[in-house]
């Protein structure tokens, strides 16, 4: 078949591999309909993840329908149109089962490669380097789905693949995302990045009851998006954002502020300056501009919500957080608990999805579309791959 | 219980021994019995050594060094209780072990801990070589796979892997 993938630093070739195999029983094989570019894949695409190999399939965002299914597969079938989140998951270890499926304890083939970061292994993910399980990724004709049964939600008829597709990561991350800033009546929830999974935190923060969502961003086409939406947009190039989140809170500041920015955020200053020399000299991982600042910005006693993906980034005003009493939560998305919620948010229409799909592409013209999507050419939100 | 936190000595008795310890959801009476099933024995091993297990407790291991280098030996299952494996290799080993399987109960409703011990004793020919040069991998990630692989059976029925398609490149070059 045919397949995107990653031969080293910016360099993405769509070439022929191997088709995919069931190799374990409750596997099925997925015929791509959709697969999509994520701001993760910009990570690795820029060398930012250790341990990616060269020939590696990439793409986590996906839906298809299922052409094959192993012989323990007992809720789906063949011919079922579905949509999977990025995640493996199995639904039986005490993680699944405290909707914690990105930790799942039993989707990791290679546990070694992460145990000596993170202390503990967690849940294999498509297409996200060999330290996250080494699985091959969607931007392909066919992907094996481990733990079908899990894993795979039919999407009702009458959504179509275009809204289904990103409610295998950007909505449930976002929504996610919302989800753990825990609203109440009255709440203002600040939201850094106007990306795919910021934009499904704004929608989802205003489907679970915020007073007033605020979208911060640079770009003219994402803001738009985002006042679309129903968020109040903050150019961060045009304001003191920190100061236009008090002026706009009434002085309280934002109950929450959630940060779908990561690892590559842009920033103005000295700090920014120095953040992206170590990051070229590979002194560090990370540049923190907009994490730093919603450490700043929200309230005291309030929420922060990371859902930005980071490596080890070694300067972090702890202290701020302390002092403040700000409550952190973060997660790589735990789909599974979300998707059945969402699936029924958009067809009712409440959730958008497709929205992000402003560009589409051939599997062969793949690494054009990442270029776009990288560079944000022609207000790209997402380049979205038809294999 | 203050042996779940072992001290090891410094040097080369700490590479000859690993330790690792999971905790499984499910009654120990089951986990002993999937432990002691044969082909489990040959799966959960899998990312050391090719394991022959039999229902009369022996074994025959062929472990992998670096460089294609073989290493084999049989063991026995020297006791079995409720709540305790143990097994050895036998005379005639290339590199004479031990092994231990507790199984204890988890606080709360976590079901039941496994601590499994491994020790390698290098005989004369090998002495002064560590243990952790001996195999392609370091005895600490011997046990942490093997367990970890016999968690994910314990509560899935399968142990994930991709192979032979890691990330999908063609003859699964993932060595
Ligand atoms: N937690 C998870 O499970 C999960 C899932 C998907 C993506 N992610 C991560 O979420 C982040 C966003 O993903 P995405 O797909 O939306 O990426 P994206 O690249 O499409 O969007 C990132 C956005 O951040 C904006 N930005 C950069 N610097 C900023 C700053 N200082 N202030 C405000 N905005 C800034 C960019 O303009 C861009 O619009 C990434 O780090 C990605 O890795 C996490
Ligand atoms: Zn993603
Ligand atoms: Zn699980």
């Amino acid at each position: 078949m045919r397949a995107l993938c990653w031969n080293g630093v910016n360099d993405l070739r769509v070439e022929t591999v191997a088709d995919p195999e069931i190799l374990n029983p409750q596997d099925v094989i997925l015929k791509v309909r959709l697969t999509t570019t994520c701001g993760s894949d910009l990570h690795l695409i820029d060398g930012l993840i250790p341990t990616m190999r060269e020939g590696d399939v990439l793409g986590h965002e996906f839906m298809g329908e299922i052409v094959d299914v192993g012989r323990d597969v007992t809720k789906v079938k063949r011919g079922d149109r579905v949509v999977v989140p990025s995640f493996i998951a199995c639904g039986k270890c005490w993680y699944c089962a405290h909707d914690l499926y990105s930790l799942c304890d039993t989707s990791h083939p290679k546990p070694e490669l992460q145990e000596p970061l993170l202390g503990y292994p967690t849940a294999g993910i498509y297409a996200y380097s060999h330290a996250f399980g080494g699985y091959a990724g969607s931007h392909a004709e066919y992907v094996r789905v481990p733990f079908a049964d899990t894993d795979c939600f039919v999407v009702p008829d009458g959504l179509p693949d275009e809204d289904a597709l990103f409610i295998s990561d950007a909505a449930p991350t976002g929504f996610m995302g919302a989800d753990f800033c825990n609203i109440q009546r009255g709440d203002v929830i600040a939201v850094w990045g106007c990306g795919g999974v910021g934009l499904m935190a704004q929608q989802s923060a205003m489907i679970l009851g915020a007073e007033r969502v605020i979208a911060i961003n640079q770009y003219p086409e994402r803001l738009a998006q985002a006042e679309a939406f129903g968020a109040t947009p903050l150019d961060f190039t045009k304001v003191d954002v920190v100061e236009a989140l008090r002026e706009l809170t009434g002085g309280r500041g934002p109950d929450a502020c959630i940060d779908a920015v990561g690892m590559e955020a842009d920033g103005t200053g000295t700090q920014h300056a120095y953040d992206r020399i170590k990051q070229a000299l590979y002194i560090e991982t990370d540049r923190g501009a907009a994490l730093r600042q919603a450490m700043l910005a929200v309230r005291k006693g309030g929420t922060l919500s990371i859902l930005g993906v980071y490596g080890v980034l070694d300067k972090f005003p702890l202290g701020l957080l302390m002092n403040k009493g700000v409550t952190v939560r973060t997660a790589q998305q735990h789909g599974q608990a979300y998707v059945p919620r969402l699936l029924d948010h958009a067809l009712r229409g409440e959730l958008t999805p497709a929205a992000l799909a402003t560009h589409r592409f051939s599997l062969e013209d793949s690494p054009a579309g990442y270029r776009m999507f990288k560079h944000k050419e022609d207000g790209c939100l997402r380049a979205v791959f038809a294999p | 219980m203050s042996t779940a936190v072992r001290q090891d000595p410094p040097g080369a008795a700490l590479d000859a021994s690993a330790h690792a310890a999971v905790t499984i959801d499910r009654p120990a009476d089951d986990l002993r019995t999937l432990w002691l099933d044969p082909r489990t024995q040959a799966r959960i091993w899998a990312h050391f050594a090719d394991v022959t297990a039999r229902d009369d407790g022996t074994a025959d291991w062929i472990a992998r060094g670096p460089a294609g280098g073989q290493y084999r030996w049989r063991t026995k299952i020297m006791a079995t209780s409720p709540d305790d494996i143990r097994w050895a290799s036998l005379d005639g080993a290339d590199v004479p072990n031990t092994g231990a399987l507790a199984l204890r109960p988890a606080p709360g409703d976590r079901g039941t801990e496994l601590h499994l011990d491994v020790r390698f004793d290098p005989p004369g020919g090998i002495i002064g070589k560590a243990a952790s040069k001996l195999f392609h991998i370091v005895p600490g990630e011997i046990v942490r796979k093997a367990l970890y692989q016999f968690r994910a059976l314990a509560l899935t029925g399968e142990i994930p892997t991709t192979d032979p398609q890691p990330a999908a490149r063609q003859g699964g070059a993932d060595r």
